[in-house]
């Protein structure tokens, strides 16, 4: 019964994988959760796809799955529910991660590396806006 | 044995195998988790294989010592054997029997046989049950060889380059099956291979075999959150050489470089952004491509 409610609620939820990729599996698995969690497509409440299930459909090891849940749980995007399994989180717990100041300190690496590559392809301060405005709307619409 | 869980399914200490002058172990450590799949890489004549016998006690090692499920591998006892799988690289089969008469007879040398899990494996790999040993093809004399060796469900199971001679749809089937067994969470395995992107997927930890010793053994996610090759462009000319600590390659050319090391830290990116008046790429390196990097010599 319980797997079938589960199998139910994660049913749109389709993680997709490149081992052959540098960016390390369970990296890849955050990256999406995280995805689908920021624009919308998975809501607080909605429970992912049991670790097994995952790794059985991705064809991975377990451990490789069960890393990326434990790591976006010790991050607050998704909660443990006892004998349920992994639940996305309210938006709130997230700016528990810290203060604002703290959490743009995080975001400071990626941006310098827009920067330089910005500056490499001659792009104008302006032009960078323009097109992080571009991103950030996206993900407002959707 | 699975009421006695211990720490280690397998360790290596200080162990040296020579053949002759030449020492294809040198002191090498290991210790292996209990119920992680590990993937064994190395290059061609790296040693696997005399690694993967010594841990079985079939060969002996000059030096160290080696504990497989508790007990010296050297001595291992008649009891432990039954909970050890071993698939060797050349599958090792009576030619005249027949595939079903095979599978009994081996299942007659174990206490917990799956009978039941023998039948469902060799129907999904559909092992001609009546053909003679002696007529499979190599990628069915390595299935079977495999059922053989999975059938008493062994606590640790050793596989020498398993996938080596199968299709790709026999190997993603294979592979399924290590994962499954994977997923019990208290089986350890341990295969070694030079195919990475199978260990991708399967292993949860890698080994890399090299001049005799471990050169890396952890987290296959680690193993690529630590090497990274980085990409400079400076306004000025760069030195001839980095000398930094964990640089494994650097290809420098005027104002362009290239460098791979196994030690990125964000201090490191902005020193070298500071002292070259530099821009740094980080790129990810999947695990051939540090395979490579690291046996670049």
């Amino acid at each position: 019964m319980c797997i079938d409610t589960l199998t139910h609620m994660a049913a749109d939820f389709l993680f997709q994988v490149f081992p052959n990729s540098g960016l390390p599996i369970y990296r890849q698995l955050i990256d999406q959760v995280r995805h689908h969690v920021a624009s919308g497509r998975v809501k607080p409440g909605d429970f992912l796809p049991s670790v097994r299930q995952v790794a059985l459909e991705l064809e991975v090891n377990h451990m490789t799955v069960s890393k990326a849940y434990s790591l976006l749980e010790r991050d607050g995007v998704v909660e443990l529910v006892r004998g349920q399994g992994m639940r996305v989180a309210p938006r709130t717990a997230a700016s528990e991660n810290g203060s604002i100041r703290e959490r743009q300190e995080k975001l400071m690496p990626l941006l310098r590396q827009v920067a330089a590559e910005a500056y490499q392809l001659n792009l104008s301060t302006a032009q960078v806006k323009s097109l992080i405005d571009r991103v950030l709307k996206e993900l407002d619409q959707s | 044995m699975n009421a006695f869980p211990r720490e280690y399914a397998l360790e290596f200490s200080a162990v040296s195998k020579l053949y002759g002058e030449r020492a294809v172990l040198d002191r090498l450590d290991l210790a292996i988790p209990s119920g992680s799949v590990v993937g064994l890489l190395g290059k061609n004549g790296a040693g696997k294989t005399t690694l993967l016998r010594c841990a079985l006690g079939l060969a002996k090692p000059q030096h160290g010592t080696v504990t497989i499920l508790g007990e010296p591998a050297w001595t291992l006892s008649a009891s432990a054997k039954q909970y050890l799988g071993y698939v060797p690289q050349t599958p090792q089969l009576y030619p005249w029997m027949r595939v079903a008469h095979l599978l009994d007879y081996t299942g007659s040398f174990y206490r917990r046989w799956n009978g039941a899990l023998v039948r469902q494996l060799a129907a999904d790999w559909r092992l001609p049950l009546n053909q003679r040993a002696g007529t499979l093809s190599v990628g069915e004399a390595q299935k079977l060889t495999l059922v053989m060796a999975l059938g008493h469900e062994p606590d640790l199971l050793i596989l020498d380059e398993p996938v080596a001679s199968l299709d790709p749809s026999a190997r993603r089937e294979f592979l399924k099956v290590v994962l499954e067994i994977a997923a019990g969470g208290n089986r350890t395995v341990l295969f070694s291979t030079h195919i990475t992107s199978d260990l991708e997927r399967v292993a949860d930890r890698v080994a890399i075999l090299q001049n005799g010793r471990i050169s890396f053994f952890g987290e296959l996610g680690e193993l690529k959150d630590q090497i990274k090759r980085l990409r400079l462009v400076s306004v000025n000319t760069f030195p001839e050489r980095f000398d930094m600590p964990g640089i494994l390659t650097q290809r420098i050319q005027g104002k362009q470089a290239l460098v791979t090391t196994r030690l990125v830290t964000p201090e490191m990116l902005d020193r070298l952004e500071a002292d070259w008046h530099a821009t740094v790429e980080v790129e990810d390196l999947n695990l051939e491509e540090i395979f490579l990097e690291l046996h670049d010599e």
